[in-house]
Order: C-alpha cells, then structure tokens, then sequence
C-alpha cells in the first residue's frame, strides 16, 4: 500500500515537473519564433582612398549603407539590439554603426568595439521592420596605411534592459 | 535527492528562459589607402619684370598672396617641382614652398630654380595635413636675356610617399 502511495506520488512529481517544463519552454519557443532579427548580408568593404576636400584635409570617412537588419518581437517585449566587434581595430581606426530605429525605438551612433554595446533600444515592434544599416570607416593620419582587414559584427536581440 | 534534482532541472528551464537571446552577425571589410595630395591655392599667376636699377640687372618680380596645402599619411613623403619646358636663356624661374611642420625646406626655404627636371621643394613630410603655407615664385632675368614676350610655364607639383 505504501509502496503503491510512494509510487502514485513519484508519478505527480514527474508530471508536476513536465507541466513546470511545458510552461516554461513554451513561452521560449513561441518567444523564438515571434522575435527575429536577421541582417540582409554583409557590406561591401570599406576603404579610405583620399582626403576630404583634398590637400590639406583629414582622411575622407569610408560609408557603406547598403545592407538593413529585420527586427521584430513577441507581444508584450520590449527588446534591444546590442552590437559588438570580435576584435578592435587597429590604432586610429574607428568603426561606427548607426541603426535606424523601428517605429517606438531609439538608437544611438556607436563605435564599434569589443564591448557588447545598445544600438538600439525600446524595441516593440510585433510586425517585422527593415531597416537600414549604415557604417562608417574614419582614420587618423596617423594610423597610416591600413591593409584589408575583417572583423565581425554580433548583433544580439535580447530583452531590454 | 530526486526532489533536489527536479528543482534543479525546473530552474535550468528558467534559466534557459531568461537567456533567450537571438543573434545575426556581418563581416567588415575595411582598409586605409596611402593618402598623398598636395594643391595650390590658384591656378595661374602672372610675373612681368619692366624695371631695373642703373647698373644692375632688372629687378626680380615675385608673386604675392599664393598657398599651398598638404596631406599625408605616410612618413617621409616629398613635394617635388617640374616645369613643362626649360625657361628661355637668360630667364629663371623659382619657387619657394613654405615647409609644414617637421618638414625640411629645400635651400632653407629660399628660392628654388626650376626645369624640365624634377626638383625637391619640401622634404620629411610626415602624417600631417597642413593649409595656407605660403608659396612665392620669382622671375628673374639679366640683362642679356632681352626682351621676351608673355609666355607661360605649367609647374607640376608632385607629392611623392614616404613608408
């Protein structure tokens, strides 16, 4: 009889704890199918050839604003999308990220680093919105001469703050 | 223990929850070009000499109120000067380039002759970028040079990288 009781109440637990995990991980996966982010591509290189205005003037800045990202989140997030580099540029080399914001959100210029940053904040949008991505390559002229070189950018969407 | 390890797996569940995060990423490209420009502040100047001091040779005109301007990325970078043809016998025309900051002047920043050869003006030019140095050309002539029409020279200036 014991034994009986025992066993009755091991199979509530199991089930308790199945239905605490049907719970749980429902909200995640509706969560990951809801929210998306994904960028159109990467952009084409970047390249400082001259100086702006010509003789006399500092480095011409390098703008690429050709690739977008497409957002949206689950009803009732709020959500932000944070940027990082995987390794800093050279000394002065600066690579900034500017991403236009989805109706309701905000975002801010960053220079990229290794330093997970907010571009964009606020974000609530439940329909997918594509937006522009737009980079901007600046050298000091002492930085010299800088061969091609690659980082790569992470965008992350998670949950705000 | 079983209980224990149940909580355990209900708060791994959380857990996993909380961390849900979604991430895209892109590859940058990017690079800096030697950067070497040199300018000057106009595009045609007028010298005429028509005096001289009794006994000498005619007195040398000089143009006013000309610049130039610089920028580099590289180190050792120099500006050097070339005429598009040999001036006429008797007739000499000279530059003098102001040097930038850290950079050397050639002739101690006096007069430079110039040819159809090219010419140092400025050297040690390094990572800078300089405007409104003052540039002045000369004309001179002697006496047995005569009387030479109006006449034009193109002057090259050519700035040339260092490392």
């Amino acid at each position: 009889m014991r034994h009986r009781q025992r066993s009755l109440r091991a199979r509530c637990l199991v089930v308790l704890v199945v239905c605490l995990g049907v719970i749980v991980i429902a909200p995640r996966e509706s969560d990951a199918q809801s929210s998306s982010l994904s960028v159109s591509g990467s952009p084409a290189a970047l390249q400082i050839v001259g100086a702006a205005g010509g003789a006399g003037g500092l480095p011409a800045p390098a703008v690429n604003n050709a690739t977008t990202y497409t957002v949206k989140v689950q009803n009732k997030t709020v959500k932000k999308i944070t940027v990082q580099l995987s390794s800093n540029m050279p000394s002065g080399v600066t690579l900034a990220i500017s991403l236009a914001p989805p109706t309701g959100a905000s975002s801010v210029p960053v220079t990229l680093n290794t330093t997970v940053t907010d571009a964009v904040t606020n974000i609530t949008n439940r329909q997918a919105a594509t937006l522009p991505i737009t980079y901007t390559l600046n050298a000091t002229l002492a930085a010299g001469v800088v061969g091609s070189q690659s980082r790569t950018v992470t965008f992350t969407l998670i949950d705000l703050p | 223990m079983k209980a224990v390890s149940l909580v355990a797996a209900v708060g791994a569940m959380l857990v996993s929850h909380v961390a849900f995060a979604q991430t895209a990423t892109q590859t940058v490209t990017f690079q800096v070009d030697a950067i070497n420009e040199v300018s000057v502040s106009t595009a045609n100047t007028s010298l005429a000499i028509n005096s001289a001091v009794a006994g000498s040779d005619p007195v040398s005109a000089t143009s006013t109120g000309l610049t130039w301007a610089v920028t580099t990325n590289q180190s050792g970078a120099k500006i050097t000067g070339i005429l598009s043809a040999d001036m006429p016998s008797g007739l000499t025309l000279s530059v003098a380039l102001t040097a930038p900051s850290g950079a050397t002047a050639a002739n101690s920043g006096n007069p430079v002759a110039l040819s159809s050869a090219s010419t140092d003006l400025v050297t040690g030019i390094s990572t800078l970028a300089a405007t409104g140095l003052s540039m002045q050309y000369k004309l001179d002539a002697t006496a047995a040079a005569g009387v030479v029409a109006s006449d034009s020279r193109t002057v090259t200036y050519t700035i040339t990288g260092g490392a």
